[in-house]
């Protein structure tokens, strides 16, 4: 296998607040090869949408980012502002959460994807609309023909996304971050954008890392999984042997948390107790020690590293699931 | 089952939808209190225009057989106390307050959007250094500003547009940068900064857009502030040097003849009463529009 496409080294970004440094993502590595999906899972605040801007050098100016970000061999964290303007859309680019708010009310669904066009590809206006109606095309929008000159507020949720994917793949990067992609979608459309985004990626053999909250997301879409907690990379495999072979007690307690169909009726949700740790003044040991069942004192007490075992997984615990059960 | 229980919305959909169509484009129809105002706009506007072609008397030929005449077959709104052709004086004076109303507000709107737009989109020093300068404006009284003007570059058109325009930024520029920095945080901005698009393109084309509508309501509210102004100013005689006609000038002409002849003062002061009412109604309208269509839009 060749170089990776993207390598991030070490990555960490904090904000200055009010009562100090919330450290967003606290040292974040991991390599993403062309081609591959990863998918980023994690709950609220743990830093997910903060790495995607950190790939992405889309941080606030508050921000405080250290680290490296490779994509491709250069390096963006040393990059100018005006080569990462030149790389951002025909090399990586993102796909946002929300639809209402990721698309410019006051311009129709074509000039927002000729705007890329011309900008990046120097395209004319003509051209670059007709591409835009193949582009909405085969993103399954239906009408694209007619859809092209509509605003967006006269398309659904579901068709928004789809607009916001067609302008995100238009440039045809190599690297497409999708960043809670369907949280904002309604349950039976989500499948559907995910789908779309898979094929896209398929088709175009871009990069995706795909974000979420939703273990049941990445389960059927992603090469590769890892699980954030509190800034930080706490386990990372294939998706399969993630599932099958969980070693770090949050993933499983996320696992355990996800309804299942044949559950008996009226059975409790399994939910993780306590609540996320505070980022300002995070746990002496291991930031999930508060809340694991098995923690012990030298959880609470010495940070675990992630470290690797066999065949790429990695997790970062001192009292892994599986050697649990070893014992 | 549908002729069995006949159903009056799927039966009567076609003629409903044409209702409902036809009902909400009656609610929506600019009414007399629209097109009233604009016919006389229309026909002030028209008049300023084409001056030169409508056969008037030149705005300073004295008539000596008429003096502060009364409205008469040859001077149809009568004459001013030098038998000057009171028609032609409104007539050339509507130049004068046209002008001003509209340039006033676009200059003042124009300046007031740049230093709106750059303090509402980089915030920090930018928006401190803008708010500290629009204060200090703001505390110089305006009709100081106005007499300054004045006196230094005396009574030229050009410099009164100008002077009054400069009242006209500390607002343009408080609601650009209010309507700046509600748009430049919204998520379609940021994406526009994933696709690669540079602070001066976001601006042009993610945030412009979106913020030209509270400033066109502005500029519909403030033309006829600036024609009333412009008036008070000839009142005054800060605004353009006689014998140059304005509708403020023309009244203060008048005011020492108002026991005898206070058709002097009078006409054009309903003049200038109708077209300031005028832009009043029309601008209510199309900002109610505007608010209408927005809505739609949300």
């Amino acid at each position: 296998m060749s170089e990776p496409l993207l390598t991030v080294e070490d990555q960490r970004t904090a904000f200055a607040a009010a009562r100090g440094l919330v450290r967003a993502v606290d040292g974040v590595s991991f390599a993403l090869p062309r081609g591959r999906t990863l998918g980023v899972v994690g709950e609220s605040g743990s830093g997910k949408s903060v790495l995607s801007r950190s790939i992405m050098r889309l941080l606030p100016p508050n921000a405080r980012a250290s680290g490296a970000v490779r994509l491709g061999g250069r390096d963006l964290t040393t990059m100018s502002e005006k080569a990462l303007r030149a790389l951002r859309g025909p090399e990586i680019s993102i796909v946002f959460q929300d639809p209402m708010t990721s698309l410019n009310p006051v311009m129709t669904i074509g000039a927002q994807i000729g705007e890329v066009l011309t900008h990046h590809m120097g395209m004319s206006r003509k051209a670059a609309k007709a591409r835009a109606v193949e582009l909405l095309a085969s993103v399954g929008l239906p009408q694209p023909d007619v859809r092209v000159d509509q605003h967006p507020h006269q398309l659904s949720g579901g068709m928004r996304q789809r607009v916001a994917i067609a302008i995100a793949i238009a440039c045809e990067p190599a690297l497409l971050i999708a960043d809670e992609p369907t949280t904002a979608l309604d349950v039976t459309v989500q499948a559907e954008i995910l789908d779309l985004l898979a094929r896209q990626q398929a088709e175009r053999n871009m990069a995706m890392i795909l974000i979420t909250h939703d273990m049941g997301v990445v389960a059927g879409r992603c090469d590769e999984v890892a699980v954030m907690y509190a800034g930080r990379i706490v386990e990372q495999a294939a998706t399969a042997d993630l599932f099958r072979d969980t070693r770090m007690p949050y993933t499983a307690a996320l696992l355990a948390s996800i309804p299942r169909l044949d559950d008996p009726p009226h059975r409790k949700l399994e939910a993780i107790a306590g609540r996320p740790p505070d980022l300002i003044h995070p746990p002496a040991g291991c930031a999930f020690s508060p809340r694991c069942r098995f923690a012990n004192d030298l959880c609470r007490t010495q940070p675990p590293a992630l470290e690797e075992t066999g065949r790429g997984h990695r997790f970062a615990c001192w009292r892994p699931m599986a050697m649990e059960a070893a014992e | 089952m549908a002729d069995i229980t006949p159903d009056r919305f799927s039966a009567a959909a076609p003629d409903a939808n044409a209702e409902a169509v036809a009902a909400h484009k009656r609610r929506n129809r600019l009414g007399l209190g629209f097109w009233i105002p604009m016919t006389w706009l229309a026909v002030v506007v028209a008049a300023a225009v084409f001056a030169d072609f409508l056969g008037l008397f030149p705005a300073d030929e004295i008539d000596w057989m008429f003096i502060n005449e009364g409205p008469n077959e040859a001077h149809l709104l009568g004459t001013d106390h030098l038998g000057r052709d009171m028609l032609s004086r409104i007539v050339y004076g509507a130049r004068v307050s046209l002008t001003v109303g509209f340039a006033a507000p676009l200059i003042g709107v124009g300046l007031g959007l740049v230093l709106g737009i750059l303090a509402g989109y980089y915030k920090g020093w930018v928006d401190e250094i803008v708010g500290i300068a629009i204060d200090t404006w703001l505390a110089i009284p305006g009709l100081v500003i106005l007499l300054l003007f004045s006196v230094v570059f005396g009574g030229s058109l050009g410099m009164v547009c100008l002077s009054l325009g400069l009242l006209f930024i500390p607002t343009a520029a408080r609601i650009t940068r209010a309507a700046t920095l509600n748009h430049s945080n919204r998520e379609f901005v940021l994406a526009a900064r994933a696709m690669g698009a540079s602070d001066l393109r976001i601006l042009a084309i993610e945030v412009f857009p979106n913020i030209i509508w509270p400033l066109i309501a502005f500029v519909l509210i403030d033309i006829p502030i600036a024609i009333v102004i412009e008036g008070a100013l000839s009142f005054l005689g800060l605004s353009v040097k006689a014998p140059t006609p304005s509708w403020g000038g023309v009244i203060a002409e008048g005011r020492e003849h108002l026991e005898g002849s206070p058709h002097i003062s009078l006409i054009p002061t309903a003049v200038m009463f109708l077209t300031v009412l005028s832009f009043n109604l029309v601008g209510d309208a199309i900002r109610k529009r505007l608010a209408d269509q927005r809505d739609g839009a949300i």
